[in-house]
């Protein structure tokens, strides 16, 4: 079999793998040991298997491996700052916002993008953007609810941030 | 999946794509997002052209409409200020229905042209904004209107050109109502129906032309060319629109699948052909 290099930034680590032409992100992913990748239905319908590069939602079952040459992709196994879970994470542990947890790892993802450009969502876009994943124990609500208090968090977070900033000024 | 592939290009160049596909013999495929092509799990592939490296994302002003590079994503369509000025915004709406935010965020608009589905979201607003879809072959460019293009895409001249890009003429004048409607079981579903339509009337609240697209409901999408001519000249009122819609059911030839029977999908157009008038007449200011 062919087989080619590949150069990739995973969760802040550069990495070199050898790949075959045709294998996709999320095989390739789960080889390298993060297991945090889901495998669910394999045609990007569930979003289980959610991961970012250079910090968009893909469904890594659809993209094959050589298109992230390059790239910077982010698995959940890095999105947590050692001990410090990141406030979605945070956020969905207090909300129990998950039941068997194998979609969660794509929901909190979702959640992530939607967060990054969009600090303060509404509802309806919360649930738009976490739309691409799954639940199939049909728990919806918790996540959504989790997601809308990790904003509210994350915002008074930055709010207190610039505060000494502003003093000084 | 792909065990069989030999290799994966990332040409600089659309002339070097056109090239790798050419050598391909066949066995060679585009990838842009390739939310279809792996879905579609093709054993024979044996090489993949990623186009997304060759200069071919971009969304142009020209001379009143615009030009999309064929790798430009339902995501930046949506989001382009040219694309929702165009056409009543349409094909911004199209794109936001394409699929989840996974999907549309790699997926693009000459994926979703090539790939070749009747049900495929962009082509119906397309047609009514009367694309024209760019091709580089070996030697030279062409260019096909959009629905010549569905119909000769098999063709294995087009099969070794390159989609390059498609290209939106400066939508006419004043007193245009459009609208994009989709019928799908889900909201991340594919079409079940899909139709488009575009309209102007004079002052006299008369037609002065018409165009209706519907998708998923022939072997490709199609425009109502009768019900479109009919509908040229009349004033439009709730009559006018009913009558269309009507007139559609006869245009099509859906079939029964798993998504919908045929006889459910005919009527659809009808109800989805109503909808979209009603929503042209109330942007081009008319009081059904």
């Amino acid at each position: 079999m062919k087989t080619m290099e590949l150069r990739v930034t995973v969760n802040g680590q550069p990495r070199k793998w050898t790949i075959a032409p045709g294998d996709l992100l999320l095989d390739v992913l789960r080889r390298e040991g993060f297991f945090g990748v889901k495998r669910g239905c394999e045609k990007g319908e569930c979003g289980s298997c959610t991961v970012l590069v250079d910090g968009r939602a893909v469904n890594s079952c659809l993209m094959f491996a050589a298109k992230v040459e390059g790239c910077e992709v982010l698995t959940i196994e890095g999105l947590a700052e050692g001990d410090r879970l990141d406030p979605i994470q945070g956020a969905f542990l207090d909300h129990g916002a998950a039941q068997c947890g194998f979609c969660t790892p794509g929901m909190i993802l979702a959640a992530k993008v939607l967060l990054d450009r969009n600090p303060h969502p509404s509802e309806a876009e919360v649930r738009e953007a976490m739309a691409g994943v799954l639940c199939r124990c049909t728990g919806y609500i918790k996540p959504v609810e989790a997601v809308l208090a990790a904003a509210k968090q994350m915002g008074k977070r930055a709010t207190r941030k610039r505060r000494p900033a502003e003093v000084a000024r | 999946m792909f065990e069989q592939v030999e290799a994966f290009y990332r040409p600089a160049s659309v002339r070097e794509a056109v090239r790798l596909l050419a050598s391909g013999k066949g066995r060679a495929r585009i990838v842009a997002g390739g939310t279809d092509l792996v879905v579609d799990g093709d054993p024979t592939v044996r090489a993949l052209i990623d186009i997304t490296h060759s200069g071919l994302t971009y969304i142009r002003k020209q001379r009143g409409g615009c030009a999309i590079g064929a790798a430009t994503t339902m995501a930046e369509l949506e989001e382009s200020r040219t694309i929702l000025a165009l056409g009543g915004g349409i094909l911004a709406r199209a794109a936001a229905t394409c699929g989840s935010v996974q999907i549309r965020g790699v997926a693009t608009v000459g994926g979703n042209l090539a790939n070749g589905s009747p049900a495929a979201d962009l082509v119906t607003p397309l047609l009514v904004l009367d694309a024209v879809v760019v091709m580089a072959g070996a030697k030279e460019r062409y260019k096909l209107p959009l629905a010549h293009y569905l119909a000769v895409r098999g063709a294995k001249v087009v099969r070794q050109s390159l989609l390059v890009e498609v290209t939106v003429p400066r939508p006419l004048g004043r007193r245009c109502g459009w609208s994009f409607q989709k019928l799908g079981r889900t909201a991340l579903d594919i079409s079940v129906v899909n139709v488009a339509a575009g309209l102007q009337v004079d002052g006299a609240g008369r037609i002065q032309w018409a165009r209706i697209a519907l998708g998923a409901v022939a072997p490709t999408a199609i425009r109502a060319g009768v019900t479109e001519e009919n509908l040229r000249g009349r004033t439009l009122n709730a009559e006018a629109v009913a009558d269309a819609a009507e007139g559609v059911m006869r245009e099509v030839s859906p079939i029964t699948d798993i998504r919908a029977s045929a006889q459910y999908r005919r009527e659809m157009c009808r109800v989805l052909t109503r909808r979209a008038l009603e929503e042209c007449a109330a942007q081009a200011g008319c009081a059904l």
